[in-house]
């Protein structure tokens, strides 16, 4: 009886033993990258030159832990304490979210913060991502979301340039539906909340010049620019000149079955792997407004990098992401893998991108819409609110509700979302 | 050699279990009903609210749409998923070769990947699938499967009647089996129809697996998730939003682990509630005297 006593204390002493967060090995810097294969590649490659100086703190770099999302491992880490030094992958939204709990480091009182930002040359982009006065986030990328048409089709319909207003697309929409083949535009690219992203905020950015759908707390596109644009959306499916149902598992502009879609640079890669012939005949064109004048602005898909409170290394953490970003050889190398415009506003003019952009005439046309991409709003309550703008969108399909009050009943609730 | 009593090596072979138990279900489960009396948002020592979170959950319209369509949900699946089991087990009891084959094959859906299975249904029932092409060329009719707020839940109940179709109609398939033959011989001798035997005799003999499933289908929509969230995105209209969804977007997006906590316990109540009216109103003890 003694033995199995004995027994019985060493295996529960043993399973207690493993519980509990391990124990924070100072000897490096802990960082989270976004699961992506290029990604991966690009921060094991820049990793790999920093951890070859001898004098640096060497930094060691996973993917974010598997789970629904990025956000979800993350909030788990911290919960648990396991939480990395420092981690990519953020996007605004979620760093509202985590600065509010105090979990994040304000960069702006590192010593060189400024400096960093004059080098990088990101100091009117890297504004749009301070909140309550602390920069606890630095804008990684910036990618904007643009219409890609497909130049082939357009020509057979007696188009020789994209359309960039809502009377051209207009126009196009209804020569398609007289060959009863497909649709004009994929105007939406899906169900999902974060699907916004992607159709009503960029067609509001482009209407509104960019200014924000909520300020102050409230919502602020209840106002002509927000017309505008949702009687854009309105007219394409009452005229079912585009389709709610474009799959995730398809990609209609691909397949022909619409002359143009709104995609991320991230579709470049993809494209030139699946659909090579295709991306030949892709030319960008801007968010459609009302003038079709150019330079409209649009939604930035954008993500930052963020330093954890907790952190016991901050110094050297800090040191590794000033070297990363104070050299623009990094950013071209960033550039070079993923096809994202690194978050600077000196692309176009800087000699370092000038062989690369000239060479990748897509990504040149992307990134000259950098300066005019804005992120989305800095609320934490992001999924709430773009729930509420999908049910705008599907209150005008299946209720048949009249766009002004679509418009004004989704802000309200907005409103009283951002209330709580 | 040691010996031991017979009450150790019972307590011995049970410890795995109970440790598990006790980590995976009794600490979840404590930390739950803690989280449902606090609030906390992953970080930092959770502070008690004492009912709080109880009446935000009452008084989220989100909560009471996504029980509703739990009960939508419902009244499309039962009624499919019970005649197609039936049908099943009844198709594999006339079966002379293969029945292991039949079976194994339709239980494959059951263990299928949902992420998997839910992008081939979603592309087989877009606009432009496979099936909305065929009702085009041969009737002239478009169906928005999951694309209008009246047929997706139908869809998503169509979709998880596929997955368990074959589960349930083996459950039945075993209680079929067990009716003796005899019943059937004396009701022919009392000249009983087709219909008249399925109805006095098989539907009420086999009671204890439609409860069975009836149970088990309960269980299934209450913890829907896979389909609605990757295939429609809760929507259109919010008609195929569940409860799970509710819960997985509040606590990982929103970040209020304590709101879907208790939104999970009010969830647990009312499944375990109707699981207790349909026992109460449809078990019986069926003996064969």
């Amino acid at each position: 009886m003694k033995i199995m006593k004995l027994a019985a204390i060493a295996g529960i002493t043993l399973f207690l033993s493993g519980c509990g967060p391990d124990e924070k090995d100072q000897t490096s810097i802990k960082m989270w990258v976004a699961p992506n294969i290029t990604q991966e590649v690009y921060w094991g490659e820049i990793v790999k030159e920093w951890n070859s100086n001898p004098a640096n703190r060497k930094v060691e770099f996973t993917s974010i832990p598997a789970a629904g999302s990025s956000e979800e491992a993350i909030m788990n880490a911290l919960a648990s304490g396991t939480e990395p030094d420092i981690s990519t992958n953020i996007f605004i939204g979620f760093a509202k979210q985590l600065s509010e709990l105090k979990q994040l480091t304000d960069y702006s009182k590192m010593p060189g913060f400024q400096t960093l930002t004059e080098t990088r040359h990101m100091g009117k982009t890297i504004s749009n991502w301070q909140f309550d006065g602390q920069q606890t986030v630095i804008p990684i990328y910036i990618s904007p979301v643009l219409y890609w048409w497909r130049s082939d089709l357009l020509a057979a319909q007696g188009f020789d340039h994209v359309p960039t207003s809502y009377d051209e697309i207009y126009t196009l929409s209804e020569r398609i539906a007289l060959t009863q083949k497909g649709y004009s535009l994929q105007l939406t690219s899906g169900k999902n909340w974060w699907d916004r992203w992607f159709d009503f905020i960029p067609l509001y950015y482009a209407a509104a010049g960019g200014r924000p759908y909520i300020q102050d707390k409230k919502s602020a596109f209840d106002n002509e620019s927000g017309l505008e644009a949702l009687n854009f959306m309105a007219k394409m499916f009452a005229n079912k000149w585009t389709s709610y149902d474009f799959t995730t598992a398809d990609d209609p502009l691909a397949a022909g079955m619409v002359l143009g879609a709104m995609r991320g640079p991230w579709d470049i890669e993809r494209y030139q792997k699946q659909f090579p012939e295709v991306l030949k005949e892709i030319r960008i064109g801007p968010m459609p407004t009302q003038s079709g004048a150019p330079g409209a602005n649009t939604m930035a898909d954008s993500k930052g990098i963020v330093m954890f409170s907790t952190s016991k290394v901050q110094n050297d953490a800090w040191k590794f992401i000033q070297w990363v970003y104070s050299d623009p050889k990094h950013d071209l190398r960033w550039l070079e893998l993923t096809g994202m415009p690194p978050a600077r506003e000196d692309l176009q003019s800087n000699p370092v991108f000038s062989d690369y952009l000239q060479q990748h005439p897509l990504v040149n046309d992307i990134v000259s819409y950098v300066p005019k991409a804005v992120p989305p709003a800095a609320v934490t309550k992001t999924v709430e609110v773009q729930r509420t703008m999908t049910q705008m969108i599907e209150k005008l399909m299946f209720e048949n509700n009249s766009v002004p009050d679509a418009l004004h009943q989704s802000s309200q609730e907005i409103d009283k979302i951002l209330e709580q | 050699m040691i010996k031991l009593k017979e009450s150790t090596t019972g307590g011995l072979l049970a410890s795995t279990y109970l440790g598990y138990s006790l980590v995976f279900w009794l600490y979840p489960f404590i930390w739950l009903a803690v989280l449902s009396f606090t609030d906390w948002k992953f970080i930092g020592t959770p502070s008690f609210n004492g009912v709080k979170n109880i009446i935000a959950v009452m008084q989220n319209p989100l909560f009471w749409t996504a029980m509703y369509n739990v009960f939508k949900f419902l009244a499309y699946y039962l009624p499919i998923v019970l005649m197609s089991s039936l049908l099943f087990a009844f198709g594999l009891r006339k079966l002379k070769y293969g029945k292991a084959f039949v079976a194994l094959s339709f239980l494959l859906a059951n263990v299928s990947s949902g992420v998997a299975y839910s992008i081939v249904f979603s592309k087989l029932l877009s606009e432009t699938g496979p099936i909305n092409t065929f009702l085009m060329n041969t009737m002239g009719i478009n169906v928005p499967w999951f694309t209008h707020p009246d047929f997706a839940m139908l869809s998503v109940a169509l979709i998880i009647t596929w997955k368990f179709v074959g589960y349930y109609g083996l459950i039945f398939y075993s209680g079929l089996i067990t009716i003796p033959k005899d019943i059937y011989d004396a009701a022919d001798l009392d000249k009983t129809s087709g219909p008249g035997k399925i109805w006095h005799i098989t539907l009420p003999l086999m009671n204890a697996q439609i409860v069975m499933v009836l149970v088990l289908a309960i269980t299934v929509a209450f913890s829907i998730f896979t389909e609605p969230y990757l295939i429609t995105g809760g929507g259109p209209l919010q008609s195929t939003t569940t409860p799970m969804v509710v819960m997985y977007e509040a606590a990982f997006r929103q970040m209020q682990p304590s709101w879907a906590a208790t939104m999970s316990i009010i969830v647990a109540v009312f499944s375990f509630s109707l699981i207790w009216i349909l026992r109460r109103c449809l078990e019986k003890k069926i003996e064969i005297v």
